[in-house]
């Protein structure tokens, strides 16, 4: 009998154990710290691209997603070990673990990063015709406003690598193209720690699909980090008609951390590639 | 054909909208899916702040001590888009809830599910707060 019960234990400890095996850290989530933005139903979705007044498309949303957030090789429409990363910038994307995020600490996402939050085009209009486009992110402090010249300007020779960088659009037909250069190397184009260098150039085409969807044909350019241009593909979904974005204070209360002692290795060392470009570690 | 293969699309299109978005971090990085827990507790304060909100709650033990979960939730704006509102959750109202704990600290767990003394329930799931539980 006492073997018996013996057994039973052994055996209990063994379904036990394997239970709690540890899911894909990716895959689990606890239902109330899953992130939630509306999306249009595909009956008002499938409608027509709104039109502004001198015959452009709306890009009014709000917009949910049009980059990556966890791959950006994955969402971008790349197969396993497609993106062209220089030996360095793989071993440094392979070194670097998700905890340690700069976007965690209330940077910002930058190009071509997404949240799970909405953001929105602005095209102002002036007493000139149609002006500066703005991209406002609700994502606040970690998001912010990015300016799209719309006048024809180029890139200044002198830019101090910034964020979000330096852009200037134009419309081919119905297409918005941003050209953005002047990144800076401090956020990371995924959660797992794709780098870029400063020589990081971006060229992302908008093209608004139909009511609810939006394209983003997105080039890729960074001779510091990668062997050749990449092309990815995203996409935007609208929110349903009638939303606004929301005020998002990141820093208003930050635990990021606390509950499991990780510590904020940027606190001494400031935010920004962890090596020389080139190196090998 | 044509009926069938649209309710097919529109399926998926349900699908896709409720499917789970990455949050402002990963869970997983902090909290620990063999750690679940629970409880039940009179609500000390409730933060409705980003980028995550919390609910504080004070659990008696069964020896007297009372202990202080610090429970996290998603962003404050994407739990008031699921349809939630102020008057919901507050103070001194005693709530259950499941969770996870902290990979370090365990009391400062990943909120799963909240239930309210007259039976609604907030799991995140449904969109809204779930309709009072049938007696």
């Amino acid at each position: 009998m006492r073997s018996v019960a013996a057994f039973s234990i052994v055996v209990i400890g063994v379904s036990v154990s394997l239970l709690a095996q540890e899911p894909d850290r990716r895959g689990w989530w606890p239902k109330l710290g899953g992130e939630f933005t509306p999306t249009t139903p595909e009956e008002v979705a499938n409608g027509p691209v709104p039109r502004m007044p001198d015959g452009r498309p709306d890009l009014h949303g709000p917009w949910v997603g049009g980059g990556s957030n966890g791959d950006v090789e994955a969402d971008g429409g790349l197969k396993p070990g497609e993106l062209p990363l220089l030996p360095w910038a793989k071993t440094l994307r392979d070194s670097r673990k998700e905890d340690d995020e700069p976007y965690l600490y209330c940077t910002p996402m930058s190009v071509p990063r997404v949240n799970p939050y909405p953001w929105n085009f602005l095209q102002s209009v002036t007493s000139k015709g149609p002006g500066t486009i703005y991209i406002v992110h609700e994502n606040g402090d970690a998001g912010r406003i990015r300016h799209i010249f719309m006048d024809g300007r180029k890139h200044p020779d002198d830019l101090l690598p910034s964020w979000w960088g330096h852009s200037i659009g134009r419309w081919e037909k119905d297409t918005l193209v941003i050209d953005t250069s002047g990144y800076n190397d401090k956020f990371w184009m995924d959660s797992r720690g794709t780098p870029h260098t400063e020589q990081m150039h971006t060229v992302e085409r908008w093209t608004r699909i139909n009511y609810g969807t939006m394209t983003n044909d997105f080039t890729l350019d960074d001779p510091g980090a990668f062997s050749r241009p990449v092309q990815l593909t995203f996409a935007a979904k609208v929110q349903p008609p009638g939303s606004e974005l929301m005020e998002f204070i990141c820093t208003e209360n930050n635990q990021y951390g606390i509950a499991a002692g990780i510590e904020n290795k940027y606190r001494d060392s400031g935010f920004g590639l962890e090596v020389t470009p080139g190196e090998q570690k | 054909m044509r009926a069938k293969l649209a309710v097919l699309i529109a399926g998926l299109g349900v699908v896709a909208v409720s499917a789970p978005v990455l949050a402002h971090h990963s869970f997983a990085v902090e909290y620990d899916p063999k750690k679940p827990v629970e409880g039940t507790g009179v609500i000390q304060k409730v933060e409705w702040t980003n980028p995550h909100m919390r609910i504080y709650i004070d659990v008696t033990e069964p020896n007297g001590t009372v202990t202080t979960w610090n429970l996290e939730l998603g962003a404050v704006n994407s739990v008031l888009r699921r349809g939630w509102k102020p008057a919901d959750l507050k103070a001194g109202s005693t709530v259950s809830f499941k969770g996870y704990g902290g990979r370090k600290i365990l009391t400062r767990a990943a909120a799963d599910a909240l239930t309210l003394p007259d039976g609604r329930s907030f799991t995140g799931a449904s969109g809204a707060p779930d309709a009072p539980a049938k007696p």
